[in-house]
């Protein structure tokens, strides 16, 4: 068999088993978890757009995903517009203040450009916090209305149960899994590379740093976004605290866990550490101690000091090992 | 010969400190021209200045015919100006190839928004997959001889070979002019004569060459025409040996207590 149809084939049976997962777990709780999964999975991946292959440390990446949440349900709730449409309203407003906060990061690096994010995620924060008459202050929203039913012919699709949102963010971790493939794999990818790995380098082989800036801020909040305003429709609540630092700092841990700069990084991050953390739960109210912030900042450390590829870097690893031969380098494994 | 790069009154300050004054000077295409000088002389900020990476204070910069004194790096470059640096300055996480990948990008055409719409959109998008990119990278890295380290992470890259590599990347966007900042530094020997023959065989493709270097034996072997800094100013040019034995350069360099060498 050709390599493509290998590839072809995997492909073909992951997304059966995926498709099928609700049919064999029939638990609604662990199906929660699953969906909850999902989404981080898709703001990992924005996230590490940015961090990883941009080079750009972005800590307020949760206002993006609040703007896109607050963005869907306000449009539903005020206007009665459609969640469907709402998704990508929530991440093209997104978006767009990521261009805005893109600016700023033209002229700022490293720790500078960090701090500054912090503070643009925290005065949105506070703007919903204090814009009563619109979000209903730190109460959020509550009540956001489900994804309206599909419907096509006699046959239609209702979300109401964990298990039928499972679908659309499946789909939408799908799709969003392919445009950031696209994204870091092709010219426009090699070129945020260049710019991460050396500025002063890459603008001397003619990449204008500025507008790659600009560009990948705006792309990666977009699914953020929409990361945003899925999980407004599925929890049905927003509230200001989407928006604090912890969630930024959640979804960094994830994709450093995963492995920063990977494709798969994100997704192994972001399954393994929601249900790590659904288990840390468990032990949380048996010891009644808060500990979580305290593993994953373990975690985090150990990452950076001993596995700086994250899992996605053991896996490779393993597979070459069981493939057999000598460990082989990041591009040869491209042939 | 027509001329490519000239400078007019060039002046460059960082604050109170003059590190390029008054500085004017032409290269005809197709030469190899050295700039020397001691330490300090302002030859990279020179260099710094004809490649955009920061404006001039005043004076003017005409590459082909255009004023660029205001361009920016990457306008430069897309005009026709490539460089290397004295530290060498490659992307360390890339592969040595899509390192050369990165450089064989069009950008002349494609800015940043329009190469991320043909990232989402065209049919095919994979820089990795496409062979006349590749097979143009691997010719590139080829004729610098590296060519067998393409899979290597490029920090990975012995010094001496990540040199190469710059100037493959270099190469690789299609200069008209060169400008080599200290190419030789820190290579041994054989390594110094494999550089110098490389350097020949880019000119020999019609590409003009600015070069800076310190190895006086590469300077004189190869460049045409010779220009000295000192403290900014320019103090000699033109052919080589009448440049190397010129009062003023050799006080320059020992110093201006020439009894002291006998």
């Amino acid at each position: 068999m050709s390599n493509k149809a290998k590839n072809w084939l995997g492909r073909v049976i992951v997304l059966a088993a995926l498709i099928f997962l609700p049919h064999v777990i029939k638990d609604r709780y662990f199906m929660h978890i699953v969906v909850t999964a999902g989404i981080f999975m898709i703001l990992c991946m924005s996230w590490n757009l940015l961090a990883g292959y941009a080079g750009l440390l972005n800590l307020g990446h949760a206002a993006f995903y609040g703007i896109g949440a607050y963005t869907s349900a306000l449009l539903a709730m005020k206007l009665g517009v459609s969640p469907w449409f709402g998704l990508f309203a929530g991440g093209l407003v997104a978006a767009f203040f990521g261009f805005l906060l893109g600016i700023p990061s033209l002229r700022l690096s490293g720790p500078y450009l960090a701090i500054t994010t912090i503070g643009f995620a925290e005065i949105l924060r506070l703007v919903a916090v204090n814009w009563v008459s619109l979000t209903r202050g730190s109460l959020g929203l509550s009540g956001i209305p489900l994804l309206t039913p599909i419907k096509w012919g006699n046959w239609s699709f209702k979300f109401y149960l964990e298990k039928d949102y499972y679908y659309v963010v499946l789909a939408a971790a799908v799709i969003t899994f392919f445009c950031i493939r696209r994204l870091t794999g092709s010219e426009f990818g090699v070129s945020l590379q260049a710019l991460r790995d050396d500025e002063p380098g890459a603008r001397s082989i003619g990449i204008k740093t500025t507008g790659y800036k600009l560009a990948v801020f705006t792309a990666s909040a977009f699914f953020a976004g929409f990361a945003g305003a899925l999980f407004a429709h599925f929890a049905r609540l927003v509230s200001p605290e989407t928006m604090a630092l912890h969630t930024t700092m959640d979804i960094l841990t994830m994709t450093m866990i995963g492995g920063l700069g990977t494709l798969a990084g994100p997704i192994l991050g972001a399954v393994t550490l929601t249900f790590f953390s659904e288990w840390l739960r468990y032990l949380e109210e048996m010891i009644k101690l808060d500990i979580r912030p305290v593993v994953y900042g373990f975690m985090l450390i150990l990452t950076i000091l001993f596995m700086r590829e994250g899992l996605a870097g053991i896996l490779r690893r393993l597979t070459e090992r069981l493939r057999g031969g000598r460990p082989v380098s990041k591009g040869e494994r491209k042939q | 010969m027509t001329e490519i790069l000239r400078t007019e009154n060039l002046t460059k300050s960082f604050g109170g400190l003059c590190a390029v004054k008054d500085v004017s000077f032409s290269i005809e295409e197709g030469n190899i021209m050295g700039l020397i000088g001691p330490n300090g002389a302002g030859k990279t900020t020179l260099i710094n200045l004809i490649s955009g990476a920061f404006p001039p204070s005043s004076g003017k910069i005409v590459f082909a015919g255009r004023d660029i004194s205001r361009c920016k790096a990457h306008t430069a470059n897309n005009l026709g100006i490539a460089r290397t640096f004295q530290i060498v300055r490659i992307f360390n996480k890339l592969t040595v190839r899509e390192n050369i990948l990165a450089g064989l990008v069009d950008r002349r055409e494609n800015g940043p928004w329009k190469l991320m719409g043909k990232a989402m959109f065209s049919k095919y998008f994979s820089v990795i997959d496409n062979e006349k990119a590749c097979g143009e990278a691997d010719r590139l890295l080829d004729f610098v001889g590296i060519g067998r380290y393409r899979d290597e992470q490029a920090e990975n890259l012995p010094y001496a070979l990540s040199k190469r590599l710059e100037i493959a990347r270099a190469m690789a966007t299609q200069p008209k002019l060169l400008l080599l900042d200290e190419p030789s530094s820190g290579l041994n020997p054989a390594e110094l004569v494999d550089q110098i023959e490389l350097i020949r065989q880019i000119n020999r493709q019609g590409i003009t060459i600015l070069i800076i270097e310190h190895v006086m034996k590469v300077i004189m072997d190869i460049s045409h025409q010779l220009i000295v800094l000192h403290y900014g100013e320019k103090i000699a040019e033109g052919d080589p040996m009448k440049v190397y034995t010129d009062p003023q350069v050799v006080e320059a360099y020992l110093g201006d207590d020439t009894d002291a060498a006998h």
